[in-house]
């Protein structure tokens, strides 16, 4: 139905925006201010990148610098040296993204439908339910005592998955999202059309709430793919461990020589002395950033198309 | 057969005596160091002994032993497993399931594990780490080994307990949820402290002092030197690499207290720097760390050398201080730096940092409780077979061929002996356990360019290292934990700070001190002291 | 007679409506599971907080030693008060939180806004995507790249100041800076992402109203006024809520990683998650720090309970639950 719409209206809209839109000097205004504030969000990602490519002497002599004394691929040669292990941790990290992805958006998507619909008799009773989770927890060692000895999350994919497959502040998010873009006559007329509940939340509302969607699948990968604390608890396998917390492990073994090196002894310094400690830092933060941001644009089209898209019109 | 029974049952026996006793006595000593020089020998029986307890092992049922290692690089134990535990199974009737916690996750992991009571049987422990030895002792985390009901020491280890020195099995006395004694084996490694000045050669030469020079004067005469140096080398350059905490510990002549905040020490025990066996200035007591003169002129000095341009501000700042640190050590940018020793670091650091580095040590080697705790395996109290884990970790201290096995991997596979040292293959990067962390090093063959005699060397430099008349004492902080939460906070706002002057004492010092008597350090005080009173009495005993 | 049409229909319609509740509650069926696994059975383990926790030797497992630890009352709370840092890291907390909380909606808000009115679509999405990027670097990351400026030997800002004949500022040891700084980097860093969820919420919004709006000759700013404002009103005020139940917790990373924990700084650095930090560090106690967390989520959840009641009164519509 959205489809043959938008053929139709979608020359005349293009029309429409340019006479509806903001004065030149706003826009400009505009392009200008938001300009200067993703310079800002850049810049620093940038300094990453030149960190990376730095050699670990020209640190030590001039600090972090945009300008570096001498460029190094040490740090990449180094992760590259992991060789076997780091392929098969990219494509762990890329599977229980995935994966997680799906399930983690779906169950969302299911749960907050129903808060968001009005004529739920348990609404109430359910949104607090999960909302009461979003401020109280059991702690850390009650929740790894349930996950490993009671669901046997251990050194396997569901490790991963199945504890962040819920986060309650997305589900608040997203029936937010349904209220403000799906319009209650919606769903009664597609119940006095005969429309089951299942059938008039994926053929009707789903394609309305799109942005939302897409919003919401962007943070879950994005939690997913960053995520590294739930690994280390759960995943010693090394066949299981995603890109994430192998390099955090590399990360963190750095961070905990140089901390303790007066208890270790000399095995620590040597150790530390062979680290491109530094620039093999910022590496890291690459090698994890660049495939996510890739996959950025993906879930962009959606959230940015629905300028256009726009929605079913009753 | 027989005569090898008998002989542990002596010992057994000697060494209850001496635990039960409290290991105070003189003859004792003598008695523990006749042990440890005769560890060769010993070493050499439990081959036989070894081969006594296989006839055994047919009684045993079979069991799996899950073992929980720190800092360890592991990632293909296949080969080592297998050899390692076809031997056990005929010596034990064990196998091995080792966890090889790292560097970055042991302290969380283990600590969740034992807090959850995960199947493990034994975990490493010790002064330092996460699941920290008197405190996890304390909360029931681990087995009372000497138990005078069920003695696992005498019973089955005390080929174990007789190569270790005295001071670690006197260091790994201490009071826990069973009562005071032991809940742990100390390993033996490098368990002497000695803080030293360290000493970047070349540059002291090139401005014509030579290593006497430093070793004639001490931290308060620095100055000319500094000043020659700083002059030379220009405005950019910070002669003094100090790491704040062992500065202070260094120049004012006191010990790591063990059990006393995280981070920050607030206490202080003065040793005598020329006899550490002998009590310091202040006798057995312990001291508020920042209201003492001593510290007072510590940092008055420290200012002055902020000021005069000789400390990096970067020592000032917590999260920067230990990267300039390495960074400037590697680079040769200093002149004096501190140092914790280790025997042999000079030549290894020599080697790193491609310039000759000298140590020049403040006080003589000496054994505290955290050094003498430095790295140690427990018994869980969650293991199923508590027996059978001490089985094995004597036999893994006692057996060359069973530590080196597990240590340095398998002979010809993953390291050579090319002349009565140990040559890497390049098999061993994916088994690299953290060697000092699995229990008596002295057992294995020297490590390429250590020489043939290092752990000659090792046993001569570490058996010389006497304890400090502390040793063993931990600070419970149990019953003043509120104080201590509040103390450690004002501790980590100035302590950094003043150590190494980039704030002016005679502002801050005393808002300080208000500020720790305003929080009770007092009263923390007082507990400190009543503790090692009654900890001291107990040892006299 | 009305009431016998209503007789008469209710059985038919009571069987849709069973139907209908049975369906969705069927929807809600995978979360609760989840809920119930992951979050309500793990709840035990707030008993910790009251408790002097021990492992119970005999047979040691969670529930086990929970269960066998003395109750201690309130003493593991204690620790939190009993300082004479209290106030200032209460007052940092809040403080802090108050102010971004406003200023990251004002800002977020004006920010979707303005991406939306952005006619070239590739501008508008370079935009949106660059803004999201801070999101991927760590605070210990950022930390960094702020030292690059402010380090007290090295750094941009320091040689900048050298050349210019000034007394380089020691940032790291004068805390009067380090309100700004801070709250330009929590905003640097969280300003992408609720960017992202307004221009979600922007975007849902059916065009056909906008039109309307421009046929009835409502210009640009009254129609963000009339129109879009008026729908982003809902989330503006959930996500308000939502970060209302957070004001006791603060970003440990920021404030623990950015100003490199350095002591001079407490004054204006400190906050309940790093003083908490490092008393732990101190004493190792379980029970103090779910003390801590249970106290942090307490008041939070006092707060959200209290926005929410006066949300109601104004606009049921837009209140959480």
């Amino acid at each position: 139905m959205s489809h043959t719409n938008n053929s139709v209206v979608s020359p005349r809209r293009t029309k429409k925006r340019r006479l509806n839109s903001v004065s030149i000097p706003t826009e400009i205004v505009i392009y200008i201010v938001l300009g200067l504030f993703c310079l800002a969000c850049v810049l620093p990602f940038l300094f990453v990148i030149i960190i990376s490519f730095t050699s670990e002497d020209s640190i030590r002599q001039i600090g972090f610098s945009f300008i570096p004394a001498e460029w190094s691929l040490e740090a990449y040669k180094y992760v590259i040296d992991l060789g076997d292990q780091l392929w098969r941790s990219y494509f762990n990290s890329f599977f229980v993204t995935l994966l997680g992805t799906f399930l983690s958006v779906l169950i969302c998507i299911l749960y907050s439908y129903a808060l968001f619909r009005p004529d739920f008799k348990y609404r109430k009773f359910f949104t607090f339910f999960c909302f009461f989770t979003m401020m109280f927890g059991g702690g850390l060692a009650p929740t790894y005592m349930v996950c490993k000895n009671m669901l046997h999350l251990s050194d396997n994919y569901a490790a991963m998955i199945v504890p962040m497959l819920l986060n309650p502040f997305n589900i608040i998010i997203m029936r937010t999202f349904f209220q403000s873009s799906v319009p209650e006559s919606l769903i009664e007329a597609a119940a006095i059309d005969g429309s089951g509940e299942y059938n008039t939340l994926f053929k009707i509302i789903i394609p309305i709430a799109k942005p939302g969607i897409a919003t919401i699948a962007l943070l879950n990968a994005l939690a997913y793919w960053n995520e590294w604390f739930i690994p280390m608890l759960y995943v010693r396998d090394a066949n299981h461990i995603p890109l994430q917390y192998l390099l955090m492990k590399m990360q963190n073994q750095v961070d905990f020589l140089v901390k303790n090196s007066s208890m270790i002894g000399a095995e620590a310094a040597n150790i530390m002395s062979d680290l491109p400690k530094d620039s093999l830092r910022m590496a890291l933060v690459v090698l994890i950033v660049v495939p996510i941001a890739c996959a950025y644009p993906f879930f962009q089209r959606f959230i940015i198309s629905g300028l256009t898209v726009g929605s079913v019109k009753g | 057969m027989k005569k090898n029974k008998v002989l542990p049952l002596i010992l057994s026996v000697a060494m209850l005596s001496t635990l039960l006793t409290g290991c105070g006595s003189k003859a004792s000593t003598d008695a523990a160091a006749t042990d440890s020089a005769s560890t060769e020998a010993t070493t050499e029986t439990t081959t036989e002994a070894g081969a006594d307890a296989s006839v055994d092992a047919s009684s045993l049922e079979p069991v799996t032993l899950k073992w929980y290692l720190h800092g360890s690089n592991v990632t293909d134990d296949a080969a080592v497993l297998e050899a390692a535990n076809a031997y056990l199974t005929e010596k034990l009737n064990v196998t091995l399931e080792p966890i090889w916690g790292t560097w970055g996750d042991f302290d969380q992991n283990s600590v969740l594990a034992i807090n959850g009571g995960d199947d493990v049987d034994i975990y490493f422990t010790c002064s330092w780490s996460a699941d920290e030895y008197n405190a996890f002792a304390k909360k029931g985390a681990f087995v009372r080994l000497d138990n005078p009901d069920n003695n696992l020491v005498a019973e089955y280890a005390s080929d174990l307990w007789s190569t270790l020195p005295e001071v670690l099995t006197n260091g790994a006395m201490i009071e826990g949820s069973d009562g005071y004694g032991v809940y742990a084996v100390p390993g033996y490694k490098d368990i002497a402290t000695q803080n030293c000045w360290d000493i970047n050669v070349p540059l002291l030469e090139k401005y014509g002092y030579t290593i006497d020079d430093i070793k004639n004067a001490d931290y308060y005469s620095f100055g000319d030197i500094l000043k020659t140096v700083k002059e030379g080398e220009g405005s950019d350059f910070y002669p003094l690499l100090v790491e704040g905490m062992v500065l202070e510990r260094m120049v004012t002549n006191s010990v790591i207290v063990t059990g006393d905040s995280g981070t920050n020490n607030l206490l202080s025990y003065y040793i005598d720097p020329v006899d550490v066996s002998k009590e310091g200035p202040y006798g057995n007591k312990m001291l508020s760390k920042f209201e003492t003169p001593e510290y007072k002129k510590f940092v008055e000095q420290t200012r002055q050398y902020f000021l005069d341009g000789y400390i990096d501000p970067a020592m000032g700042n917590k999260n920067q201080a230990n990267d300039v640190r390495v960074a400037k050590q590697l680079t040769g940018e200093y002149l004096i730096g501190t140092q914790s020793y280790a025997l042999g670091y000079e030549t290894q650091a020599s080697k790193e940092r491609k310039f000759e580095v000298a140590m020049v040590p403040a006080t003589p080697p000496y054994v505290d409780t955290t050094s003498s705790q430095g790295a140690m395996m427990a018994i869980s109290t969650s293991s199923k077979n508590p027996e059978r884990a001490m089985m094995f970790l004597n036999l893994l201290n006692t057996d060359p061929y069973l530590m080196t096995l597990l240590n340095y991997g398998v002979e010809g596979t993953h390291y050579d002996i090319v002349d009565g040292e140990a040559v890497f293959t390049a098999k061993r990067d994916d088994y690299m356990p953290w060697t000092n962390g699995m229990g008596n090093v002295t057992l294995l063959p020297p490590q390429e360019g250590q020489g043939k005699d290092f752990y000659d060397k090792f046993k001569e430099y570490y058996g010389a290292a006497k304890e400090v008349p502390n040793l063993g004492w931990a600070f419970d902080p149990t019953n003043v934990e509120t104080e201590m939460g509040a103390l450690s906070n004002v501790a980590e706002e100035y302590a950094l700070a003043l150590d190494t002057g980039t704030v002016d004492p005679a502002e801050k010092l005393p808002e300080f001190i208000q500020k720790l008597k305003d929080n009770g350090i007092d009263k923390v005080v007082e507990e400190a002291n009543l503790q090692l009173d009654a900890f001291m009495s107990a040892k006299q005993q | 007679m009305s009431q016998v049409i209503a007789k008469s229909k209710k059985p038919a319609k009571g069987s849709v409506n069973k139907k209908k509740t049975l369906a969705l509650l069927s929807m809600v069926a995978p979360g609760a599971i989840w809920l119930i696994l992951l979050r309500y059975i793990p709840m035990f383990g707030i008993t910790i907080a009251f408790k002097d926790y021990k492992i119970y030797t005999k047979a040691p497992s969670l529930v086990n030693n929970i269960i066998h630890s003395k109750w201690v009352g309130l003493k593991n709370f204690k620790f939190i008060f009993a300082t004479t840092d209290s106030w200032q890291m209460i007052r940092n907390t809040i403080g802090y939180n108050a102010l971004w909380i406003v200023l990251g909606l004002v800002i977020s808000v004006v920010f979707a806004i303005m991406l939306n009115e952005i006619n070239n679509k590739f501008v508008a999405k370079s935009y949106q995507t660059l803004m999201f990027f801070p999101y991927f670097l760590s605070w210990v990351v950022a930390s960094y790249f702020l030292l690059a400026f402010l380090d007290p030997t090295r750094g941009l800002l320091t040689h900048i100041q050298q050349n210019l004949g000034m007394t380089p500022t020691n940032w790291y040891n004068n805390p009067k800076p380090w309100p700004v700084i801070l709250t330009i980097a929590n905003l640097w860093k969280g300003i992408g992402y609720s960017t992202i969820l307004y221009l979600a919420a922007i975007t849902g919004i059916d065009s056909s109203q906008y039109e309307a709006a421009s046929i009835d000759g409502a210009n640009k700013w009254q129609q963000i006024r009339y129109v879009t404002l008026p729908h982003l009103k809902t989330i503006i005020i959930i996500l308000f809520i939502m970060n209302v139940g957070k004001i006791f917790n603060a970003d440990f990373g920021l404030f623990y990683s950015v100003p490199m924990n350095s002591g001079p700084l407490y004054p204006a650095t400190q906050v309940i998650d790093t003083y908490v930090y490092n008393a732990l560090i101190a004493t190792n106690n379980v029970g103090m720090s779910s003390a801590a967390g249970l106290l942090q989520n307490v008041v939070g959840f006092i707060c959200i309970m209290f926005a929410n009641t006066i949300v109601k009164k104004v606009d049921p519509d837009s209140s959480l639950f």
